[in-house]
């Protein structure tokens, strides 16, 4: 418990200090331009007590947009990844398309995206899908390929099928580095989560995503900015929601040696 | 019982095949417990893993109580090298873990106790030294109520006195559980001291070069005695004439 105080204070701490360099950014830019380039930390606050109802509205339907395209994203990407790490035959197959697949941009496809899905919901959730489901699936391949042989050579020994051997071994064995990995997309999925709301979300109001408030109070630096602020809060919400989940699922990798005899 | 026939075991095929095991035979009496050495690589877990089922014999036939072997069985439990724990389980889900798999609802707690392990059933492996992770690896076996017991090399990267305590154990549950047993190490003093007979395994692929009678086998005195000393010096000859 008093761990977790301590590590609250750091990033309390971290929060101050960023807010001291954007501070200085905003003055220094000012004094050498000669007029307000970026609006300082207590505008931006003011700015987003002004419009608050509509940056929280922003915010939750980014959130939400952001959960289930991460859900998605496992739900598709973790079994095909599993399998394809584990089972060697579609590794040899499958493995070439994937890798071909994979640095393929979502972005550059917007065009196609918005004729075949229009600019409904789903067309902004396919974008955040595609980028979050390959990161899944290239590190579940990658870590389900190196299952330890005999972990599941000693449960194949009390007669277990394949799908207990994969419930049983290849699915634990490899979390830790899906979770991970996951944590480390999230800043690629918040970037898509953006674009995804901006570019294809002309029609909507400012309270239907971050992205779409921040282009929407484009003319209005001290606004947009607090939606940039929301970006951020965003994606270290889900960073540290899948590093809590990680904690919990991966009990084991948390504890240490205690020695016994 | 186990009757192995002319078991033959090549891995891969064509230009790549590997032949494992090459026309073995071997017979193992109800209640006996055998040891199984050899040279390194010459086979021995490849057999091993024939008589649980996990592998389909080339050739040959293997039966236990009489009975083919066609898959893994409900009556033989595999002890594996480095006890096999899965780390993100306890050491409960690790013991039940083979009662589960088969569908079972019996729990380890009485073999966990047996095994001095009451009280870590909520620990994770990597908080367990070695010694209690083999305990742990004999416990899910032991869990199975087993009528035959297969071990590969059960006390392999053990200290000397965490082994014999291990090597104890086995003969002890062997007396008291009178499991047909069958063990692969390649510890001279553990085969002569825990194999009513001995069997000498040639290099890849692996045949029966040669049976040693242990009948003084069975107590953990045996260590101690002359006739101990002297077939751990006669195993050793045999294995020195049949290796590099």
């Amino acid at each position: 418990m008093r761990e977790s105080w301590k590590m609250v204070l750091r990033y309390l701490g971290a929060m101050a200090l960023i807010a001291a360099v954007w501070a200085g950014a905003s003055w220094l830019l000012q004094a050498v331009r000669g007029r307000e380039i970026l609006p300082t930390p207590w505008e931006t606050a003011a700015a987003a007590g002004e419009t608050l109802s509509v940056l929280a509205a922003a915010l939750g339907t980014s959130a939400l947009r952001f959960l289930i395209a991460l859900a998605v994203a496992f739900l598709l990407g973790l079994p095909l990844g599993l399998a394809i790490g584990f089972e060697s035959k579609l590794d040899r197959y499958l493995s070439p398309l994937i890798y071909l697949l994979y640095p393929m941009p979502p972005v550059a496809l917007l065009l196609f995206l918005y004729l075949a899905f229009g600019l409904g919901e789903v067309v902004r959730l396919v974008v955040v899908v595609m980028a979050l489901f390959f990161q899944i699936v290239v590190a579940a391949q990658g870590a389900a390929k190196y299952v330890v042989p005999s972990h599941s050579t000693a449960i194949r020994a009390a007669g277990a099928t394949r799908r207990q051997v994969y419930r049983h071994v290849v699915l634990p064995a490899t979390l830790p580095s899906v979770l991970t990995a996951a944590r480390v997309s999230v800043g690629l999925g918040i970037t898509m989560l953006y674009i995804a709301e901006t570019k294809l979300g002309v029609l909507l109001g400012p309270g239907s995503g971050l992205g779409r408030f921040i282009e929407y109070y484009t003319f209005r630096g001290d606004i947009a900015l607090a939606g940039v602020v929301g970006l951020a809060l965003l994606g270290l919400l889900f960073y540290v929601v899948l590093e809590l989940l990680e904690r919990v699922l991966c009990r084991w990798k948390f504890v240490g040696a205690r020695g016994g005899t | 019982m186990i009757e192995v026939d002319g078991l033959t075991v090549i891995y891969g095929r064509g230009d790549a095949a590997v032949p494992a095991v090459a026309g073995l035979s071997l017979e193992v009496d109800s209640y006996e417990l055998v040891s199984i050495v050899g040279p390194s690589g010459c086979g021995k877990t490849t057999l091993l893993f024939a008589l649980d089922g996990l592998i389909s014999p080339t050739a040959g036939k293997i039966r236990i109580h009489g009975e083919e072997v066609r898959g893994v069985r409900r009556d033989v439990a595999l002890i594996l090298q480095d006890a096999g724990l899965l780390p993100w389980k306890t050491v409960r889900a690790n013991a039940e873990l083979s009662l589960r798999i088969q569908g079972r609802k019996e729990t380890a707690t009485k073999v966990l106790a047996d095994l001095g392990l009451a009280g870590f059933e909520k620990r994770f492996p990597s908080e367990l030294s070695e010694g209690m992770k083999r305990r742990v690896g004999i416990a899910r076996a032991l869990a199975l109520q087993p009528r035959v017991m297969l071990m590969d090399e059960p006390t392999a990267n053990l200290d000397s006195i965490t082994r014999e305590h291990i090597q104890n154990l086995i003969l002890g549950l062997w007396w008291e559980m009178g499991f047909t047993g069958t063990l692969v190490t390649h510890d001279i003093e553990e085969a002569v001291f825990l194999g009513k007979r001995i069997l000498v395994l040639s290099a890849r692929p692996a045949r029966v070069v040669e049976v040693i009678e242990n009948p003084g086998m069975g107590e953990p005195g045996y260590r101690g005695t002359p006739e101990f000393t002297a077939q751990v010096a006669h195993l050793r000859q045999v294995l020195g004439g049949n290796g590099p």
